[in-house]
């Protein structure tokens, strides 16, 4: 009861950062010159034609009539036309967004599977050689650049090995799946069908690595320094006192204890790779927010940039209640505040 | 005889070097038994008992014998001493609130303790976890296996960490100053029930204290410690009525302060020799009254200056002169056996 009136009272809170945020978004967006109409229309568009456009673009009311414009079709769902795509921008962000938030899925599946281990051991061993060679690996996935990454496991695993496809979701010739959530993986599963399901997470092992390699890093790093502050805790000499394996304690009462930054960090990354990462995506040719995003800005697609600002706005948002709930399920001294 | 130290000396690694920590500690625990281990801070108390549980700092060098029943434990590996530890020996905290994990019910923090050492189901479990909270003298048992520590208060705690170590029935309870942190009529309590439990269960315990109060509350014997070594152990009775060691005099001395005002021990002038720096001769030696010349080159050996009375002072000489260390600690077994 606690928590659900809790998370009711963050959903509310939701709709001020939200109004704040798209307004600030859309004041910038039309501070910024260059003329939609002008790039809707062409460039061999004449005067006349541009002058049309951009009545019926409704580009010279004023800026608050045009918000409060763009706001109440919002609220229906509707984003406005892409001015390059020339469809919805809530079909193109149908499209786009799957292909991160699976990318993103996969990479930090991968991170957490392999950064808190690694930040358990390399703390439970502290500098010993387990210890030195994990702090070594979590420095270079942080050091690393992440499309330097791509690159070279694109040479060696797709040039020149040959095993792992380099770019796409998909396998030229395969049908997508039909669209439910949009992730292939998962639709493939839903539909029962295993060559797509196959060829979809082969495609995502190359920009999964690249993508989760600095996460892992960070999330090593971080796993380590709040074991190591755990780990001198009174309540862990009583676990041992109890006759305790080393195992029991570290994974039993060590980690949970030392889980709150850690969860934070996740959050953090898991909402800023949900934004979608123009370099991985760049690298590996993903078509994911990312990209998009990027295409709208250089083309000036201004429904496109306000849609993926308020997307991500609202993704970040979520990513941090789920934290701040999961932070009251881990810890019983905070209770719903 | 449940425990028996023999010649245990530990050494940790203190900036890079090792430092000798204990030296030489030879104690026994018989079965029934409170023995209170007493001295200023740092003289090495905590360090003995988490060298009998061997949990000790990494890179602990760790010398001497420890029977347990017989059973000389210090060489057992990590494996066998998991299962004695919680089991056959069990060790309590000065801080409940720290010495519990947050994030567990106490319910579950006693049962796991069952889930590590014995075969009993679920079931059965919780029923033993309500027995021991009832055994520890808390009422509305189920509701409170359910609460988490924080949600108890510090008396409650310690009663929590009780019940943890007696799970097992341990035939060993290590108490390293288990009402520190709580004030003065909860200690009161925790004290009685301490004293209760070992009748009924038969146990040995160590005390651990800085409190002379509650070493004569609950203590049929005494050993005293000072910089790392033991310079007296007593009866109880014995050791109030008559300390030998100059040392345990000025301990005695601060009592009458401690009604005033609440000192610790330790209001003796001077400082503890750091344990880098022990002098060759009586640790104590500095800030002695009764110092003598040979003091201050050899290390007094342990001498028996009175039934089960032992007192390592060059002040008590043993007429018959040198008699070697091992035929004295015979000659403290001997008398210890009834
Ligand atoms: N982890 C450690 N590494 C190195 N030396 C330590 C460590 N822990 C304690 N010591 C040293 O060991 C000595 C004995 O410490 P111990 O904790 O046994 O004292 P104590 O008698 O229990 O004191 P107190 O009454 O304050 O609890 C001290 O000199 C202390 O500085
Ligand atoms: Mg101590």
């Amino acid at each position: 009861m606690d928590a659900l009136r809790y998370t009711l009272k963050r959903i509310l809170l939701m709709i001020p950062i939200l109004i704040g945020i798209s307004m600030l978004t859309f004041f910038i967006s039309n501070t910024i010159p260059g003329d939609p109409a002008r790039l809707a229309a062409g460039p061999y568009a004449d005067a006349k034609v541009i002058e049309e456009l951009q009545e019926k673009m409704g580009l010279n009311d004023p800026v608050y009539i045009q918000y409060f414009r763009y706001m109440k079709s919002l609220l229906q769902g509707d984003l406005g036309n892409s001015n390059y795509s020339h469809q919805p921008v809530m079909e193109d962000i149908k499209q786009y967004f799957p292909a991160t938030l699976e990318l993103t899925f996969f990479s930090m599946f991968i991170t957490i599977l392999i950064g808190i281990p690694l930040g358990v051991i390399s703390a439970s061993k502290k500098d010993k050689i387990a210890d030195q060679f994990a702090r070594v690996l979590a420095l270079i996935g942080v050091a690393m650049p992440a499309f330097w990454l791509g690159i070279i496991l694109l040479l060696f695993f797709y040039l020149k090995l040959g095993v792992l496809p380099g770019s796409g979701r998909l396998d030229t010739g395969l049908a997508p799946p039909e669209t439910i959530t949009g992730m292939y993986t998962i639709d493939a599963i839903l539909t029962g069908n295993w060559t797509v399901f196959t060829s979809a997470v082969i495609h995502l092992i190359l920009p999964g690595i690249t993508q989760a390699a600095v996460t892992i890093g960070m999330i090593t790093r971080m796993t380590r320094s709040s074991m190591l502050e755990v780990l001198r805790s009174d309540y862990i000499r009583t676990a041992f006192a109890k006759g305790g394996s080393e195992r029991r304690v570290l994974y039993g009462h060590a980690l949970r204890n030392g889980m709150m930054p850690i969860m934070t960090l996740l959050g953090m990354t898991f909402g800023h790779s949900l934004g979608g990462s123009v370099l991985v995506e760049s690298v590996f040719s993903w078509p994911g927010l990312g990209k998009y995003a990027v295409n709208a800005i250089t083309y000036l697609d201004f429904p496109a940039v306000m849609a993926v600002t308020i997307l991500i706005a609202v993704l970040f948002i979520i990513v941090n209640l789920v934290i701040d709930i999961l932070y009251q399920v881990v810890d019983p001294r905070l209770n719903y505040e | 005889m449940l425990l028996e130290l023999k010649n245990v000396s530990l050494s940790l690694k203190r900036d890079g070097k090792y430092v000798k920590i204990l030296d030489e500690i030879s104690l026994q625990v018989n079965k029934g038994e409170t023995v209170g281990i007493v001295g200023e801070s740092g003289c090495g108390k905590s360090m003995t008992a988490l060298s009998i549980m061997r949990l000790l700092p990494e890179k602990a060098k760790l010398e001497g014998g420890i029977l347990l029943e017989k059973e000389e434990i210090s060489s057992y590996s990590k494996r066998k001493l998991e299962k004695i530890r919680g089991d056959k020996m069990a060790m309590i905290f000065q801080d409940p609130l720290t010495s519990l994990n947050p994030l567990h019910t106490v319910g579950r923090q006693i049962e796991e303790t069952l889930i590590l050492h014995t075969d009993l189901n679920k079931e059965q479990r919780k029923k033993r976890v309500i027995e021991l909270l009832n055994e520890v003298g808390l009422p509305r048992a189920d509701e409170i296996a359910s609460d988490y520590p924080h949600q108890l208060s510090g008396g409650m705690r310690q009663r929590i960490m009780i019940a943890v170590a007696m799970a097992c029935n341990p035939s060993l309870l290590i108490c390293d100053e288990p009402t520190t942190a709580l004030d003065v009529t909860v200690q009161a309590q925790i004290l009685d029930l301490m004293n209760h439990l070992k009748d009924v269960n038969e146990m040995g315990i160590i005390m651990i204290t800085h409190d002379l109060g509650v070493v004569a509350e609950v203590c049929d014997r005494v050993i005293v410690m000072y910089a790392g070594k033991i310079v007296e152990q007593a009866e109880i009775k014995e050791l109030f009525i008559n300390p030998k060691h100059p040392y345990t005099k000025g301990l005695l001395d601060s009592i009458p302060k401690l009604a005033m005002k609440k000192t610790k021990l330790g209001s003796i002038p001077g400082m503890v020799p750091s344990p880098d720096k022990m002098p060759k001769g009586c640790r104590f030696y500095e800030r002695c009254s009764s110092a003598m010349e040979i003091c201050r080159e050899k290390t007094p050996p342990m001498n028996l200056v009175g039934e089960e009375h032992l007192a390592a002072c060059w002040l008590f000489e043993e007429k018959e002169g040198e008699a070697n260390a091992s035929s004295r600690n015979k000659g403290l077994e001997a008398t210890l056996h009834h």
